[in-house]
């Protein structure tokens, strides 16, 4: 119970220093989703099975701040959550790993996905140059930012379940 | 004759001598015979003195150090102090540089009236080119205004909420802008992209296109002020089979440096949308 409200403070730090100082780290054209990372680190720890209220915060936050159409951040959030608790302890058994391919097949859908609902919108934007200029180094600022995001939502799991400590 | 008594010549005899030595000793030629039964007493002083201050520095040092160690940490701490007000103050300078310039441009353009807003964000998708802005509809933004720098157009006012405005960038790939050569009759569109290239597209074959050409905001569409600074072409991109040839533009604004917007307050945007002719069922 304590971990699903803190999804809501850690989530709101999240998504605001996206807005403020992530989204200002560029490369390319690419940046580092803060909370795909936050929510893919949450999930495939062993008691992430709330992730998907963590996925539902966080895309419901950024989908007040995103001019994409609303509600629809929310989706690749959730698959995420999805992927990343099918992933738990069962890619080569250890957590970095699945965060690893969560946050690449992660990042890859929502690009995608976005790309999509923009085209559905109107919006005129090509997917292979989207892949090539946005997503790519999306990817690669998304790997440099796994490490400290994992490191501090670890702290944050073992903050809220004390008596993973002694397993 | 009176002679004179052995104890007076004794006298004179001593003084002469105590004379003597004198001059020999200011002189400097008894150095030699001082030394010898000066340096014992010197190197015993030395010696003793050592040992004194010693025990002397054993008792007074430690709280000599403690208390260096104190005016050390408060100095730093001033310095500490004294380096983030500097930063402060060169942050300051710069902001007021920024609204200095903001301040030159309303003044160039008295017919308008401004909003000037420090920029807080941006949209968090890469594909979108939003920034976020920190006044709002408290303030009297509303949804389509024009948002300039002194530089030339940044976009227009996308969503609004009562303390907070997201803009719409002119390199957003949603954003069509009309516009016109500065020193040519023509009109065409300034779009932008998901890369931030802003290409000017629609524009007639006829038209003798050069790099480094102006585009100003034509005002058509009722979306823009006219007149406003856009960019200038920076490559030419011309294919004979097209109807229209299009161009790569070199915003005047740098986007990726933007800390402080005017947003155009006395501009009612235009929907034209209703005189659109629809085609009939």
């Amino acid at each position: 119970m304590l971990a699903s409200f803190l999804a809501i403070p850690v989530m709101l730090v999240l998504s605001v220093l996206q807005m403020t100082a992530v989204s200002r780290i560029v490369l390319l054209n690419g940046t580092a989703d803060l909370v795909l990372l936050a929510v893919a680190a949450w999930g495939v720890r062993e008691r992430g099975r709330n992730v998907f209220i963590w996925a539902f915060i966080g895309g419901l936050l950024i989908s007040f701040t995103t001019s994409m159409p609303l509600f629809t951040p929310i989706v690749p959030y959730m698959f995420i959550a999805l992927f990343a608790r099918l992933f738990q302890n069962r890619l080569w058994q250890a957590p970095i790993l699945s965060l690893i391919a969560v946050v690449f097949i992660g990042t890859l859908f929502q690009h995608i996905f976005n790309i999509i609902i923009l085209q559905l919108n109107g919006v005129n934007i090509g997917l292979l140059e989207s892949l090539q200029k946005v997503t790519l180094p999306s990817l690669l600022l998304n790997f440099f930012f796994l490490f400290p995001i994992y490191v501090l939502i670890s702290d944050l799991g073992k903050w809220a379940y004390p008596e993973d400590n002694y397993e | 004759m009176k002679s004179v008594s052995p104890q007076t010549l004794r006298t004179a005899v001593v003084i002469f001598l105590v004379i003597g030595i004198l001059l020999l000793a200011l002189s400097g030629f008894l150095r030699p015979i001082l030394g010898v039964f000066m340096d014992p007493f010197i190197s015993a002083q030395r010696w003793l003195s050592e040992r004194f201050m010693g025990v002397y520095d054993f008792f007074t040092l430690p709280r000599d150090v403690t208390d260096l160690l104190q005016k050390n940490a408060a100095l730093e701490n001033e310095v500490s102090s004294l380096q983030s007000q500097v930063i402060q103050l060169q942050e300051q300078l710069r902001e007021a540089d920024v609204l200095y310039s903001l301040l030159d441009y309303a003044r160039s353009r008295p017919q308008d009236k401004y909003i000037a807003s420090a920029v807080i964000g941006r949209d968090p998708s890469p594909f979108l080119h939003y920034i976020i802005i920190d006044h709002g509809s408290d303030d009297g933004i509303q949804h389509g205004m024009p948002v300039v720098t002194q530089q030339g157009l940044v976009g227009k006012v996308d969503a609004v909420t009562a303390s907070a405005a997201r803009i719409q960038l002119l390199t957003d790939p949603g954003s069509v802008v009309n516009v016109r050569l500065q020193n040519k009759t023509a009109d065409a569109q300034v779009k932008g992209s998901v890369t931030g290239e802003v290409t000017l597209e629609m524009l007639s074959q006829n038209i003798d296109l050069t790099s480094g050409e102006i585009l100003l905001t034509s005002g058509l569409g009722g979306n823009y002020p006219g007149d406003v600074i856009v960019g200038q072409i920076l490559e030419i991109i011309k294919t004979e089979n097209q109807l229209f040839q299009t161009a790569i533009v070199q915003p005047v604004v740098d986007f990726t440096a933007l800390r402080a917007v005017l947003v155009i307050t006395n501009f009612n945007t235009i929907n034209i949308n209703p005189l659109i002719p629809t085609a009939a069922p």
